[in-house]
């Protein structure tokens, strides 16, 4: 629901080579955090309307703790740099529930990364060596010194941690490296836009249940996915605010201060009901009778088939 | 065949003359507790339950509230109880999993019709709780579990309770009503 993250304290700030800063985020009580899998990505809630997502380094073994590094983007959106000047030992810092991560399975895996997009499958493969296994490898191409060099070190550089500096040497061909895999391997990317499409390209031909590119995905959204954003105006108090693409009424409402009551979230319990004026609502509930429908929704799940939805608040 | 005798509107609030069993016989098969919002259930084998405030160390303690709906205080949330047959039915008629630290409610029994009991005083070992009103899912739930469980978990999901006598419950501990 709007606004509502899982409060975390920075226990652990490091400052790394290359403007990489490692910030280890635990319950303020040291409890266990909601679980994820190798190389899941979580929203960092940095300020108000300030939101940046980060991969998790650390194996989900370490169940209270979230580990994610940061490099500092002299021409980044301001995430970056709220990290690194802003988040010090003892910060709170609230984020959402862990997403997405890196598919392990029995088969041997190969990651190949660009830059801090080693991240995810530094998690990965500490996973995989805490369950034993040693059947991986993981490409990274570089300019200069790596990202996270210490934690690299720990997973096997330079056998299992293969380092290409494109600095020291010609930048290796990728096709080629991939092409070098068998069949059976599992592939797996994470890393900048032209080095994706050469991945993609070059494992055009394999099984796509072989190949996969990390990406972050977006929370999974409350209401349907297909639901077009729009504007919706307050009467009462001539507010007027935008509902996203997948965000629902209610969300938009609490995220604007506007003190709705709620409970369920799921158009069952009633407790957000309100009356509409204008436009063309889609009403997702299962309280409402048809001709209520005609001057009421549940905020919780209506969407609007109109641009601009005007309701009685 | 008698008709029209008056008899269905008596049998209405009816009890047989002679029972043949007790109205229930419940035991705790789990309990749980966690710290904030969104955080993982922790399994204990005996809870501290204070009343009029809640259970020691839960997120919806009074004075501690870091629930999920500790914005909207609530006196019947002291305590939260779920049904373990609701676990199973899920298994059964959903194939879905569903443990019980999964659930997010406090105390986990068996044999203990929670929907007959709201409006009721009911003893939990050596507490006594008054059953304000059944739990209502929460599309929360599916956000933290990732299963598509609010569906299936609607009428069932649970009780919310007030705590009227405080004390020590532990697993195993009998449920029943005077």
């Amino acid at each position: 629901m709007a606004g509502r993250t899982i409060r975390t304290v920075a226990t652990r700030v490091e400052d790394r080579c290359g403007g990489v800063r490692v910030i280890e985020l635990m319950d303020p009580e040291g409890w266990e955090l909601p679980p994820f899998r190798p190389g899941a990505h979580i929203d960092l809630h940095l300020a108000k309307g300030l939101v940046r997502t980060y991969s998790l380094i650390n194996p989900p073994e370490e169940n209270d703790r979230y580990v994610i590094a940061v490099k500092r983007e002299g021409a980044g959106r301001g995430g970056s740099a709220f990290a690194h000047e802003r988040i010090a030992q003892g910060t709170e810092v609230g984020v959402s529930l862990p997403r997405g991560g890196v598919p392990v399975d029995d088969r041997p895996q190969v990651f190949f990364a660009g830059g801090i997009g080693v991240t995810p499958f530094v998690s990965a493969a500490a996973h995989l060596l805490r369950m034993g296994r040693r059947d991986f490898t993981l490409h990274l191409m570089t300019r200069g010194t790596p990202p996270l060099a210490e934690e690299l070190a720990r997973l096997g550089a330079p056998e299992a941690v293969r380092i290409h500096d494109t600095q020291a040497a010609a930048r290796p061909d990728l096709a080629a490296l991939i092409a070098e895999q068998p069949e059976g391997a599992r592939l797996a990317f994470c890393g900048p836009a032209p080095m994706l499409a050469a991945f993609e390209a070059a494992t055009a031909g394999r099984d796509p249940d072989t190949v996969h590119v990390e990406r972050f995905i977006a929370s999974p959204p409350m209401v349907n996915p297909k639901a077009k954003p729009y504007t919706l105006v307050l009467r009462k108090s001539g507010l007027s605010l935008e509902v996203g693409a997948g965000q629902t009424m209610l969300d938009a409402l609490l995220d604007h201060g506007v003190d709705v009551p709620w409970s369920c979230g799921g158009g069952i319990c009633g407790a957000c009901r309100l009356r509409w004026l204008e436009g063309e609502p889609i009403h997702g509930d299962r309280v409402l009778r048809p001709d209520e429908r005609k001057t009421e929704l549940m905020a919780c799940t209506a969407q609007s088939a109109s641009d601009e939805l005007v309701v009685d608040l | 065949m008698n008709t029209n005798t008056g008899a269905q509107d008596a049998a209405l609030s009816a009890l047989p003359e002679e029972p043949k069993g007790t109205l229930f016989n419940g035991a705790v098969v789990g309990l749980h507790i966690t710290a904030r919002a969104f955080l993982p259930m922790r399994s204990f084998d005996e809870l501290e339950l204070v009343a009029g405030k809640g259970i020691t160390g839960d997120r919806y303690m009074l004075g501690r509230e870091e629930g999920f709906y500790s914005a909207k205080p609530e006196e019947g949330r002291q305590v939260t109880l779920f049904e373990i047959e609701t676990l199973e039915a899920l298994q059964r008629d959903h194939g879905i999993t569903l443990r019980p630290e999964d659930h997010r409610r406090n105390v986990t029994v068996r044999n203990v019709p929670l929907n007959h009991l709201v409006g009721k005083v009911f003893h939990l070992g050596e507490t006594v709780l008054e059953a304000t009103r059944l739990s209502v899912p929460c599309r929360h739930i599916e956000e933290i579990t990732g299963q598509a469980i609010f569906d299936p978990l609607i009428n069932r999901s649970g009780l919310n309770c007030k705590i009227l006598r405080g004390g020590t419950v532990r697993l195993g501990d009998a449920v029943w009503m005077t």
